[in-house]
């Protein structure tokens, strides 16, 4: 062994994981107390916001919360269906609206909230958020952009608009039906099983707008600078689009008006004319499956056509549209083929690639994360038809866990408006608390990178007025069907005949076991 | 320590060449192997069942009994949360008709080709390189090629990901550079796997080349030394001094690549983005098939059906390795 | 090796120095056998906006510790740098110690039933180990041993793969003569396994030893379904964390992911070399 090469290693290892132990340090809260309670959550993404967490831990010094993100797929696949057979796991899980479905067919493995109530642990919570030093101030980080706000006082924190904001308490006794006022009614439904109980409340609703860049929408003629300056662009853009077929001839319009060298760089409208389809099918109330009045609901209905029992994936004049409306918008050529999610797709943001997006509330910090030098060139506009919705959560508590109590008072306050406040300011993400819509910070907020459009009323306006839709059990698994068949149309592979019939056969496999 | 430069054919008394006979710088072909016992008979054999019994009883344990019980559920229409009807052969009969499961097949079989011959070549290439006494910095390069092998494959699969982005992947910029338009890595089915049998390649080529060098160097020089004295080129030495004494080194990688390259399953997940491996199934190797079934479509008896299936076909794969290269060693000598 | 001289004489066997092609050749390989590396130190280094540029920025940048402080808020990272290692030398040691108890059983001693379990090891090799998660889990979870580094070390103390390595090594390495002498002189089988052969092997051992742990190091799926609180995590899981979010932030992970390999290519640096002659070793000899 080299006496040189192993001091240059052990040299450089400490430099680097030196690095990290005095943040991580900084990032810890010290324990004097010792734990009584540990509460698991398994999550995914920015569900469980981190400074939240912090505070009720600080309130609660003795309960420990432990989080766990995963991919949804491995979580709703693998793990929580180990967890529930072997009833060991998680005390606190975070569904994702599209296994709704799936998890209430299984309403065994989670606890009815109904029959919950709080105690009175956090009725009256006083304590500080976290802070971090900088610079010896003390701030606490308020968004992904970390943006320090200075720390005043104990029981509020003054934020970036320099309102004050306050700590929520919850009182004890709430069961589920106490605060189901609170939230929208379709986005409560989505977690009640068919017998009326409650597994799951809902936490962010995806809601859906269009993102569309003010620059090149200017370039391309379709609104004047001053337009987009003054705010009225976005009414403007949203009145060219009332309904699907006029959006795609915005989108020919503005294909049209490119140069020759863009084109040939394939540069174009929409990222992916894939989005057309989920987004339409999230506009209608019945997308795969009927209620029949079973947790599980049904695949299969009458088609009205034949008079007999199908699935309705085959014959719904909903799906047909959507599938016949992505067709025409691809041989319009107003898509690039980027992926959504695929390391090409913010590459495209930031060089001008597609003009528009299709985002429900979450994707506007994805999108000020990945493209930040795109600040102030995007705005957001309604969507064509009239709201839409993609992704969400439920929280829920499992049937199988040992700290039931402590769980639901987390929950429950976790759950209470003021906190969900919070979770908006922090990361866009739209609670389905319809109660805070007409708070200011969510009234009047705007968002400097969105050329200071009013997002919070914009996504709440346009998710009052979407209907439930029922999800059922394999509800991931044919979207996926779908938006693979559509590829393969868009790439050009197969005819959109021929697609649908590969699609219709792999449906009826993926389907066989569904009642 | 001392190594003793044995064959692994049951006789050990060799110790390289016999002596005094003259050898033909051509390697002959080894005689059949007998199948003998290879150790020691005055040992005392009893001895075995202890030394085993650990490594077995584990192995029952938490390697087989697991799988067992997931080949049990094969018969099922198996739900772990709902019901459990038993149902024969019908996941068999279903997969046998299940276009997707031959599609798996042949793209495990697809990635299986591609990551495999061209790397051995590589490899044979770059140990005959290695090999070199000239060699500067021997150790050096020795060491980098080994590099790719301790990474994760998560990671990995991130980083080849973006390498390999339709519009702005760097793969597609060199290509650029080239006159070669943009190939969609991830739409293309052929592009695709391309991608995953480089994917494996990097990973293993170093290793491999290793133990190519290692079987290169236990080669006599005195054999390329007659060989050159009898006027034999660079190439020719190659093919029958080289190549022949690799023969058992090549068995032995082929093996291992191939029960490892037939289970392949995190670098087409990852790089695909999703269980059901792409609009055309062009990810989907039988592994990921098995997962995408079982754990996503919620077919857990079919997965298993799937497992079962896996497993006769690397046996059978296996099987015919193991009968050709027994073939080979008992050829005659040209 | 043993090198023979040549007799002197005018046709003396010219060995070829090694060519430009060759150096070229070998250089290629070594750039893109280190070029990943260095792209996730660039991306976690200049955050994921640069690299969404067109060109994307090839030099590393200046906000790697920011990147890195990212990462550790997040999970806690070096307890997750901690429970690995110890999670894969108490795997690669057991994995070793058993892999050579059975390998030399199989290789050098005869008893009933050897052919049928050398099969059986070889033919187990080849089962999908997706299959058999779920009822190990549920085993796992009827011991309690859920979200435990016991539910990570105790079914990974054995492998089919290193009785398979072993066997072929003791079988190549051990000459039977020695065992032969060994047990003349009254040496019994314990004796002889210990004095004579764990010696000899010793080397491959402990190559069969660093692949485990480097096996153990890059595990994934199990760990991620079986640990639950972040200070267990094992370093794959903890880099997953990064991920499983809606947002890639790719800066983020490609951090983490350097961060999991990072001791790896340390220890690599220690003991490259040792790694190096031992595959070499442990290779069969044709």
């Amino acid at each position: 062994m080299n006496i040189k090469k192993f001091t240059a290693g052990i040299a450089l290892a400490a430099l680097v994981f030196g690095a990290g132990v005095s943040s991580a340090t900084a990032a810890e809260t010290e324990r004097e107390v010792a734990i009584t309670k540990t509460i698991t959550i398994w999550t995914f993404g920015d569900v469980i916001e981190p400074n939240l967490v912090l505070q009720y831990k600080k309130a609660h010094p003795d309960i420990l919360l432990e989080i766990k993100k995963s991919d949804l797929a491995a979580m709703n696949g693998t793990d929580m269906t180990a967890a529930c057979t072997s009833k060991t796991g998680p005390d606190i899980v975070a569904v994702e609206v599209q296994y709704s479905g799936k998890w209430r067919s299984y309403s065994k493995c989670f606890q009815d909230l109904k029959k919950m109530k709080t105690s009175s642990a956090n009725s009256e919570m006083t304590t500080t958020y976290s802070t971090v030093k900088r610079n010896s101030k003390n701030y606490y980080k308020l968004d992904a952009n970390e943006n320090p706000i200075k720390v005043k006082n104990s029981n509020f924190y003054i934020d970036s608009t320099g309102a004050k904001v306050n700590v929520g308490s919850i009182k004890a006794g709430l069961s589920a039906t106490s605060i189901k006022p609170q939230f929208i009614p379709w986005r409560w439904e989505q977690g009640v099983g068919h017998d009326g109980s409650v597994i799951g409340i809902p936490t962010d609703v995806g809601g859906m707008e269009v993102l569309y860049r003010t620059d090149l929408f200017v370039k391309a003629g379709l609104i004047t600078a001053a337009q987009s300056k003054n705010g009225t662009g976005r009414e403007i853009v949203s009145k060219m689009w009332p309904t699907w077929e006029k959006f795609i001839e915005t989108g020919k319009k503005y294909v049209s008006k490119l140069s020759a060298a863009d084109k040939k760089k394939g540069v174009g409208f929409i990222d992916n004319v894939g989005g057309i389809f989920t987004a339409m099918l999230n506009q209608s109330p019945v997308k795969y499956y009927k209620d029949n009045k079973t947790d599980a609901g049904t695949i299969f209905d009458t088609n009205p056509k034949t008079k007999k029992k199908e699935p309705i994936y085959s014959f719904s004049p909903q799906i047909k549209k959507a599938w016949d409306n992505v067709i025409i918008a691809d041989k319009a050529k107003i898509g690039t083929r980027t992926a959504q999610f695929s390391p090409d797709w913010p590459v495209g943001m930031n060089n001008g690639k597609f003009a528009v997006i299709m985002a429900p509330a979450w994707m506007m910090d994805y999108v000020k994360q990945q493209a930040p030098l795109t600040k102030g060139k995007w705005d957001v506009a309604s969507l064509p038809g009239g709201g839409g919705n993609l992704g969400g959560t439920q929280l829920g508590i499992t049937s199988y866990s040992d700290e039931k109590q402590a769980a639901w008072d987390f929950l429950a306050w976790y759950l209470a408006p003021e906190q969900q406040l919070q979770v908006f300011r922090t990361y866009g993400l739209f609670p389905s608390t319809k109660s805070i819509y007409n708070d200011a910070s969510v009234k009047d907020y705007k968002d400097p990178f969105f050329n200071n459009a009013p997002v919070g009323k914009i996504y709440s306006t346009g998710i009052l007025k979407l209907k439930p839709i029922f999800e059922g059990e394999l509800n991931p698994v044919i979207d996926k069907a779908f938006g693979d068949g559509l590829a393969r149309v868009s790439a050009g592979k197969k005819t959109s005949a021929t697609s649908w019939k590969i699609t219709m056969d792999e449906l009826k496999k993926l389907t066989r076991g569904a009642k | 320590m001392s190594h003793v430069v044995a064959n692994p054919s049951p006789r050990p008394k060799d110790k390289g060449r016999s002596k005094g006979a003259p050898s033909p710088w051509r390697q002959k072909k080894k005689p059949k192997e007998q199948a003998e016992f290879p150790g020691l008979r005055s040992l005392n054999g009893k001895w075995g069942y202890l030394f085993v019994a650990p490594f077995i009883i584990m192995f029952l344990i938490f390697g087989l009994a697991p799988v067992l019980y997931s080949t049990f559920i094969a018969f099922y229409d198996y739900d772990p949360l709902g019901e459990q009807t038993f149902i024969g052969f019908d996941n068999f009969a279903y997969l046998m008709e299940d276009s997707t499961f031959w599609t798996s097949i042949f793209n495990t079989f697809d990635i299986w080709f591609w990551s495999t011959f061209p790397q051995m070549a590589m490899s044979i290439g770059l140990a005959a390189i290695l090999r070199n006494r000239f060699l500067k910095a021997k150790t050096f390069w020795r060491t980098i090629l080994l590099v790719p092998n301790i990474t994760s494959v998560l990671a990995v699969a991130i980083v080849f990901g973006q390498l390999f982005g339709r519009d702005f992947g760097m793969v597609n910029m060199v290509l650029g550079w080239f006159g070669i338009p943009n190939i969609d890595f991830i739409e293309d089915p052929f592009a695709a796997h391309i991608a995953i049998a480089s994917m494996i390649t990097w990973r293993w080529v170093g290793y491999n080349a290793l133990i190519f060098l290692a079987a290169m160097l236990a080669i006599p020089d005195e054999l390329y030394e007659s060989a050159s004295l009898d006027g034999a080129k660079s190439w020719q030495q190659f093919r029958y001094v080289t190549l022949p004494g690799l023969r058992n080194t090549i068995t032995f990688v082929l093996i291992v690549g191939t029960i490892g390259g037939l289970q392949v399953f995190a670098e087409p997940l990852t790089l695909g983005g999703s269980t059901s491996g792409g609009s055309e199934h062009q990810f989907s190797t039988l592994t990921l098939f098995l997962y995408d079934q079982a754990f996503v479509a919620n077919q857990w008896g079919y997965g298993a059906a799937i497992g079962i299936m896996i497993t006769i076909i690397v046996l059978i794969i296996s099987g015919i390795n193991f009968l050709a290269t027994r073939a080979l060693t008992t050829g005659e000598a040209k | 090796m043993t090198t023979v001289t040549a007799p002197v004489q005018n046709r003396r066997p010219k060995w070829q120095k090694v060519g430009l092609g060759g150096y070229i050749a070998l250089g290629l390989m070594a750039f893109l056998s280190v070029f990943p590396f260095y792209w996730m130190f660039v991306v976690a280094s200049n955050g994921t906006e640069e690299v969404s540029k067109i060109p994307p920025a090839l030099l590393p940048g200046p906000r790697f510790l920011t990147v890195i402080e990212g990462v550790y808020q997040a999970v806690p990272f070096n307890t997750a740098l901690i429970n690995t290692t110890i999670v894969g030398v108490v795997v690669a040691v057991a994995q070793v110690f058993f892999s050579a108890l059975a390998g030399f059983a199989f290789a050098k001693l005869d008893f009933r039933g050897r052919r049928g379990m050398i099969v059986f090891v070889i033919a187990t090799m080849m089962l999908p180990s997706q299959l058999g998660i779920i009822p190990l889990y549920i085993l796992i979870a009827g011991w309690g041993w859920v979200n435990t580094l016991l539910a990570l070390i105790v079914p990974a103390l054995v492998t089919a793969f290193g009785v398979f390595w072993m066997r072929q090594v003791i079988d190549a390495q051990v000459p039977n003569e020695m065992l032969e002498a060994a047990s003349i002189d009254g040496a019994g089988v314990m004796r002889v396994y210990w004095s004579i052969v764990l010696p000899i092997i010793r080397q491959s051992g402990f190559v069969l030893g660093l692949f485990s742990f480097l096996a153990t190091w890059n595990d994934f799926l199990w760990p991620n379904l079986v640990l639950q609180s972040p200070d267990m995590y094992t370093a794959q899981v903890a880099v997953n964390q990064l991920k499983a979010s809606y947002v890639i932030d790719y800066a983020l992970n490609l951090g983490g992911a350097f961060m999991a390999t990072a001791p790896l290519l340390l220890l690599f640096v220690v003991v490259g070399r040792r790694l190096v002659s031992g595959v070499m070793d442990g290779a069969v000899k044709g």
